[in-house]
């Protein structure tokens, strides 16, 4: 049984796109995954509208101080499991921005994160790798067990 | 007793609920894959071969995730909209003829046309409910849309219904399958093609698709529900399409009728019937991909202004036809 919701969570993660005051770079790339040349689709990946929906927060930007209020209520409303990735060197530690009055620096501040992708911005590939990462970590206990059970076995 | 395990089997194995239900994530994707293909993209493809199980891998996953049900929401409309959606769609299906009798058997009666088009209108009113009841702004408006294009659209739909019924001589849709040894698209393809579109709208499928248009509304209706309400919701959706394209098919493309070569009548009978759903859905796949989407006033006004002025007349030359012409020929 959990075999096969991990299966299904691995290959059905849907996505939510949350801008917290990016220079748009980051969420070019991420919109770039959706389109023909990536088609994130291939894997189950779908953007989804609404927080209710969606499994994977995709974060980008250094999070501003007005943000970060509304960061956090989007990933309350989310329904659990989910999933946080930091796309982006602002996301993942505030980047340039770093120490300005105005931003928080970093989406791990204001919530919990996953998977950090670093680049300025990262590429379309760097985010697939990054959030295939992320899906098989969930397969990781299971594996672990059996190699558990094997040795025991033996 | 083998009476009833009988009954039992066609209702929950072959062609109903087990069936249906696999029939309607086939649908799905293939509309999936059809949509990606016209934009140039691949599609699911890892998710078995080529993706076939994507639809199944989304419903497992949307089952076992959270249920949040927000504190102001009607609470009893809200968990229960969803499910009763999926079931009278269902219930709906179980009418249609799928294998050459309904799903139930004997359950076709004389009128069965009016009782089924009257199940899809409150399939609709439960979708409104499903988001006037969660109590967010997306989903009033969105349930508010859901309102406003189906209650126009429901009389074109109802009358365009009878341009077949009136050809058959009948309102029972057993008789309206059964006397189509020539398919009704060809005694009448006018009404055939504004039944397409008309259901088109009826299905919220894209030029019409403003109930749920993600760049206005979020997800319309859907927006608050998550994990187990959302998945019978979304597959209340497909259903309804596998729905619309199988009363389109009893309709207008004779149904389960078709050679049948050797072996049970029944099998041949389902994959004609399956054949032919499958090409109205790709049908309606094509017009959602080409067609970018109208806005509230335009579906309003193309819809009094041109799809019940269009069915009435559709309705006019189908009666003078099927009384007048036809029995000469």
């Amino acid at each position: 049984m959990t075999n096969i919701t991990t299966w299904a969570r691995v290959k059905s993660p849907w996505v939510l796109h949350f801008n917290s005051g990016a220079c748009n770079g980051c969420d070019i790339e991420v919109v770039a995954l959706l389109t023909p040349k990536y088609d994130v689709e291939r894997f189950g990946v779908k953007l989804e509208p609404s927080p209710r929906h969606a499994d994977v927060l995709l974060t980008t930007g250094c999070v501003t101080e007005q943000c970060a209020e509304r960061l956090k209520r989007i990933y309350e409303q989310m329904p659990q499991p989910k999933f946080v990735v930091a796309i982006g060197a602002c996301a993942c530690a505030g980047g340039v921005f770093a120490g300005n009055y105005s931003v928080v620096g970093g989406v791990d501040k204001v919530i919990p994160v996953n998977a950090y992708i670093p680049g300025c911005p990262p590429r379309p590939e760097a985010i697939i790798d990054g959030v295939v990462k992320l899906l098989n970590s969930l397969q990781q206990p299971a594996a672990n067990k059996e190699e558990v059970k094997t040795d025991g076995k033996q | 007793m083998i009476d009833y395990l009988w009954l039992v089997f066609r209702v929950l194995v072959f062609p109903g609920f087990t069936f249906l239900l696999f029939l309607t994530m086939f649908c799905d994707w293939i509309e999936r894959k059809i949509e990606a293909r016209m934009q140039n993209r691949m599609g699911p493809s890892f998710t078995g071969p080529s993706g076939i199980l994507q639809p199944l891998a989304d419903f497992i996953k949307l089952l076992t995730k959270e249920e949040i049900t927000p504190n102001d929401s009607r609470k009893y409309i809200f968990r229960f909209a969803p499910l009763f959606a999926f079931s009278v769609l269902v219930f709906a299906l179980c009418f249609l003829p799928i294998d050459g009798t309904s799903v139930i058997p004997d359950a076709s009666f004389g009128g069965d046309l009016i009782f089924v088009m009257a199940l899809i209108s409150v399939a609709n009113f439960l979708l409104f409910l499903s988001g006037w009841s969660s109590s967010n702004p997306y989903s009033s408006i969105g349930a508010a849309r859901v309102l406003t294009q189906f209650l126009g659209y429901d009389i074109p739909l109802f009358l365009l219904a009878l341009a077949p019924a009136f050809l058959a001589g009948s309102l029972t849709i057993a008789t309206i399958v059964d006397s189509q040894w020539i398919p009704f698209v060809v005694l009448a393809p006018w009404a055939f093609v504004l039944f397409i579109i008309t259901m088109q709208a009826e299905l919220e499928k894209d030029p019409f698709d403003i109930p749920h248009a993600e760049s206005e509304v979020v997800a319309g209706h859907e927006t608050e529900y998550s994990g187990g309400k959302l998945a019978f919701l979304k597959f209340a959706r497909d259903v309804q399409i596998v729905f619309g394209s199988s009363l389109i098919t009893v309709l207008f493309l004779g149904g389960a009728n078709g050679p049948v070569f050797f072996g049970l009548q029944a099998l041949w009978g389902t994959l004609w019937f399956v054949l032919k759903v499958v090409v109205i859905i790709i049908i309606s796949e094509y017009m959602t991909v080409l067609f970018a989407r109208l806005r509230i006033d335009q579906i309003v006004k193309a819809n009094w202004k041109f799809m019940l002025p269009l069915s009435v007349l559709s309705l006019l030359l189908t009666i003078g036809l099927a009384v007048w012409v036809y029995p000469m020929v």
